[in-house]
């Protein structure tokens, strides 16, 4: 124990955050031997007196008593969890977690009664961490024995909302104000609802945050990587929103803002960059973008070859065949949509096929390459039926005469934006 | 005790007075009766507090010293565990501490121990509700169970010796590389804890995982992104098998008759739906060897009467009473089914989906019988109808190949593809070939897709397009219907009578497509915006 409360003095006395947040992680090394140097009866009194004795020690003193009081909550808790993950044979998440959110609502009430500074947060950021980390474990062991619950996570999306306001609504000016740990927080917030398929939720903070912009400092101040992944989520969201735009906007920003060392979190973000692009301005990925990325490359490359080419058959086949993958990761739906595009090709290569009266185009010809690149005979109604769509939703200029089963297309611009 | 009202005769509340009424155990019996329950002598947590304290001293020779006992912090964290509104006349609700009071019963048990400890366990619960004292008792300071108390001495005395090694050279020395400055009170120490050296070997015999952790991270190091895969290779010994036999545990040891569900005595075949607003009464609700009767009653009266207001009510207190009476088997499944499908019938779809999800939670239960490909092709459908896009990717999501393959949710998956691609064509060819009750669901949106069609053809054909045409793409069954259907979206002013150009009296019926644009534009947009009954999943 001493250990442990001497680097809670330490890390005050060099207000280092980061060495402070250590001394709540589940990963500190100090654990065990937190676990077994107290028990149940005695925790609290333990934890006080050594608080207080290396408190005494420290030039200045750290805290007042309330001070203290503050922080042998804390640890108390934490103690509660550090005995539940080393004094068992199995380790039992449930129990983890009650004195997780113990953990954390604690240090949230820290900061709530205005006892600790912003240096601080770090130690926030981690409770609420490893508070997720251990909800998903709690509740995996519930899934695991057959009950279909995500109530520990649920529980522990609502503590974190705390945080959250905790630090949205600090009115300390702001050099010393808390609002700097919101893009964090948010962040977890974020992962936990998408967890839990709540992404209503999430605009609910968006919507929070929009209230407060005016007071909160501007986005790109922030840490890169909390602006990278708020970023991301907010595209993430604005894509399942069907608003590819604004999609679009945050997209880029998060993918141009990433590291450029940080793979995985940019095949993250051109997972849903790719489809988007496709929708907006029907831009598909090149080679030289995927090769990094294994798992991308297979899938959508082939996929934006069938696309270019026109070839309706490998398109719905490479779609089929990433299904699982696309479902997944929610962008099926959206990739569907590349199908329009596919035809729209098909269509095009037609006109430029059709020699000198390219203004009328008997639907029979559109019918032969659709069944062709499609290896289906398809009937004259279904042809018609994809022409009328395509001439409806603007990817050709033109209508259907069906007394005398042409196509009649504009003499000018017939496929808008792809140069004829 | 108090009784509850519906438990006032009959064979159930016999049942649990023979169970509860067993002679205790007589050393618990002497606790349990002793006066004044909430001030108990803890005689026995102390010894092993103080078997603690002693190790502890040799450890932290500095610590005890210089300070006064600060009691006042103890009683603080206690009084947030016991502190809870007696309410004595709730039998099956258990104060928090009591629930502590239980793991904490669990929490140094030796599994060879756990059946006695259960039963002494039980024993002392169920006394403390009989005897009313379970809201008096101060449960964070009551004695444990004998058996887990004799135990749980036992392995303290080893924990002792373990902990003491704990603090050997080996886990302090990342400390010592960090915080030099800090350290020296721990130098002291050193010396007499290499004496367990040994001791040391041979726990890393037996826990090589911890040990080779505390060598290899560095103490207080900053967590990297990998401190999560630290944390879960940490913890992969304890994926498997007991991980949940606490709980079991704990879960046996509360188990009273007052959780089991009720069992009715009604004998009349009909009832009419009432909501529940009290607890349900064993005389007026049936037992499921009288409700089989009921199901075939209502089968019969159905194809008979026809009378949907009363099927749905008796349909709806025959669900009532197998779910108060928890009653999940194949017959439950079988009286969702019928129901679901006799309110597809009547275009009840809040009633349908009531019952859809039901099965959902049946089907997924693995309880067998009944048609979950049927039903989850319906509910494809039924996405389609609420344009609910979340989850319909869940639900593709949750297709097994087996499913993919059934006849009925490869229809409705054509189906979704055909309205996700415009593909009204190949829409209303299936909308005339649904499998099972699919056409009534399909119903439910199939002239707001009637809608959407005929703006793209308006938008797409010039001048003109047939009006048999139309009849036959947007799947009606004959010009009439057709022809009503443009009426009512106040489309008809724009059929005309189109004469041959060679004036043989071949004449055509057309409908204009340029002048009928807006009307059907806006009508779509109507049927568009129009939210189903939402909150209903």
């Amino acid at each position: 124990m001493e250990s442990l409360i001497r680097a809670w003095r330490t890390a005050h006395a060099e207000e280092n955050g980061k060495l402070l947040a250590s001394t709540i992680s589940l990963t500190n090394t100090d654990l065990e031997e937190f676990a077994y140097s107290t028990n149940s009866a005695r925790v609290a009194e333990d934890i006080f007196r050594t608080l207080e004795y290396e408190n005494n020690s420290a030039r200045p003193k750290i805290a007042n008593k309330t001070g203290l009081e503050a922080w042998a909550e804390v640890y108390v808790a934490y103690w509660k969890v550090a005995q539940a993950l080393e004094r068992h044979d199995e380790v039992e998440w449930g129990q983890v977690f009650v004195g997780m959110k113990d953990l954390t609502q604690a240090v949230i009430r820290g900061f709530q009664n205005g006892l600790w500074e912003v240096w601080q947060l770090e130690i926030m950021y981690t409770a609420c961490k490893y508070l997720r980390y251990v909800a998903i474990r709690a509740d995996e062991v519930k899934r695991s024995n057959g009950e279909d619950t995500w109530k520990s996570l649920e529980d522990a999306a609502r503590i974190i909302n705390r945080a959250f306001n905790v630090c949205l609504n600090d009115r300390a000016e702001l050099a010393q104000s808390r609002k700097w740990g919101t893009y964090y927080i948010i962040n977890i917030l974020f992962k936990t609802y998408f967890k839990l398929n709540a992404i209503t939720l999430s605009k609910n903070i968006l919507k929070a945050l929009v209230a407060n912009t005016t007071e909160m400092p501007d986005l790109l101040d922030f840490r890169t990587s909390d602006v990278v992944t708020f970023k991301y989520y907010c595209g993430v969201i604005a894509f399942l929103d069907e608003d590819y735009v604004k999609a679009e906007e945050h997209l880029d920003m998060a993918y141009k803002l990433c590291h450029k060392d940080a793979q995985k979190n940019k095949e993250l973000i051109l997972t849903y960059l790719i489809p988007t692009k496709l929708l907006t301005r029907r831009q598909l990925p090149s080679a030289i973008l995927l090769k990094p990325y294994p798992l991308l490359e297979s899938l959508f490359l082939p996929l934006a070859q069938c696309i270019k080419s026109g070839d309706l058959r490998g398109y719905d086949e490479n779609l089929a065949r990433g299904e699982d993958w696309f479902v997944k990761k929610r962008i099926f739906l959206t990739l569907e949509r590349g199908r329009d595009i596919t035809l729209r090709n098909l269509f095009r290569k037609v006109y430029l096929c059709a020699g000198d009266s390219k203004t009328r185009i008997p639907v029979d010809h559109f019918k032969a390459a659709v069944s062709w690149k499609s290896g289906v005979d398809v009937e004259t109604e279904e042809v018609e039926c994809f022409l009328a769509n395509m001439i409806y939703k603007g990817y050709v200029k033109g209508y259907i005469s069906r007394e005398k089963g042409m196509v009649v297309l504009s003499g000018s611009n017939a496929f808008p934006g792809t140069g004829v | 005790m108090t009784t509850p009202p519906w438990r006032a005769a009959g064979g159930t509340a016999v049942q649990r007075r023979s169970l509860t009424g067993s002679e205790p155990h007589p050393f618990i019996e002497q606790r349990l009766t002793s006066p004044g329950p909430s001030f108990h002598p803890v005689s026995v947590r102390k010894t092993l507090g103080k078997s603690n304290n002693n190790s502890y001293t040799v450890r932290h020779p500095n610590h005890r010293r210089p300070y006064p006992p600060v009691n006042t912090r103890d009683s603080h964290y206690h009084r947030k565990q016991t502190s809870q509104p007696p309410a004595p006349a709730r039998r099956t609700q258990f104060p928090d501490a009591l629930k502590a009071y239980v793991a904490r019963t669990f929490e140094d048990c030796p599994s060879e121990n756990k059946a006695e400890v259960e039963v002494s366990l039980k024993k002392i619960i169920t006394d403390a509700f009989e005897n009313e004292t379970v809201w008096t008792i101060d449960w964070a300071t009551h004695p444990l169970p004998a058996a887990a108390r004799r135990q749980s001495t036992a392995t303290s005395d080893k924990m002792d010796i373990s902990s003491g090694d704990e603090a050997s050279p080996v886990s302090y020395t990342p400390a010592k590389n960090n915080f030099n400055s800090l350290s020296k009170g721990n130098k002291r120490k050193l010396g007499s804890r290499i004496a367990s050296d040994k001791n040391e070997f041979d726990r890393g015999v037996t826990r090589p995982d911890k040990r080779s952790r505390k060598i290899n991270a560095s103490d207080y190091s900053y967590e990297g992104p990998d401190a999560f895969k630290r944390l879960d290779k940490r913890y992969k010994r304890h994926q498997t098998k007991n991980v949940f036999s606490h709980y079991n545990a704990m879960h046996n040891a509360l188990d009273s008759p007052a959780f089991a569900p009720i069992v009715g005595r009604a004998t009349n075949l009909e009832k009419r739906y009432l909501r529940l607003t009290s607890a349900p009464d064993p005389d007026t609700v049936r037992p499921l060897h009288v409700l089989e009767k009921t199901l075939e009653l209502l089968k019969s009266k159905w194809k008979a009467e026809n009378n949907y207001s009363y099927i749905c009510d008796q349909f709806k207190s025959l669900r009532q009473d197998l779910t108060v009476q928890h009653i999940k088997n194949d017959f439950t499944i079988n009286v969702y089914e019928i129901h679901a499908r006799i309110a597809l019938e009547k275009a009840d779809l809040g009633e349908y989906n009531q019952c859809q999800s039901q099965l959902a939670n049946l089907y997924s239960e693995k309880i067998p019988g009944g048609h979950p490909h049927e039903f989850k092709a319906y509910r494809i459908l039924y996405l389609l109808h609420t344009c609910n896009r979340t989850d319909m990717n869940d639900i593709l999501a949750s297709l097994t190949p087996a499913e993919k393959e059934d006849r009925a949710i490869l229809h409705a998956l054509a189906v979704r593809s055909a309205v996700a691609g415009g593909n009204f064509h190949r829409f209303f060819k299936l909308y005339l070939d649904a499998p099972n009750m699919g056409g009534y669901l399909m119903d439910s949106f199939i002239d707001r897709e009637r809608l959407a069609a005929l703006t793209t053809i308006c938008k797409s054909y010039r001048p003109d397009i047939p009006f048999r045409h139309i009849t036959e793409e947007l799947g009606f069954e004959n010009d009439a219907e057709c022809e009503a259907f443009l009426v009512k979206n106040n489309a008809g002013n724009f059929i005309k009578t189109k004469e041959s150009a060679k004036g043989d009296g071949n004449n055509k019926i057309v409908l204009e497509t340029a002048k009928a644009l807006p009307t059907i534009e806006a009508a779509r947009a109507v049927a568009f915006k129009k939210v189903d009954i939402k909150g209903q999943i």
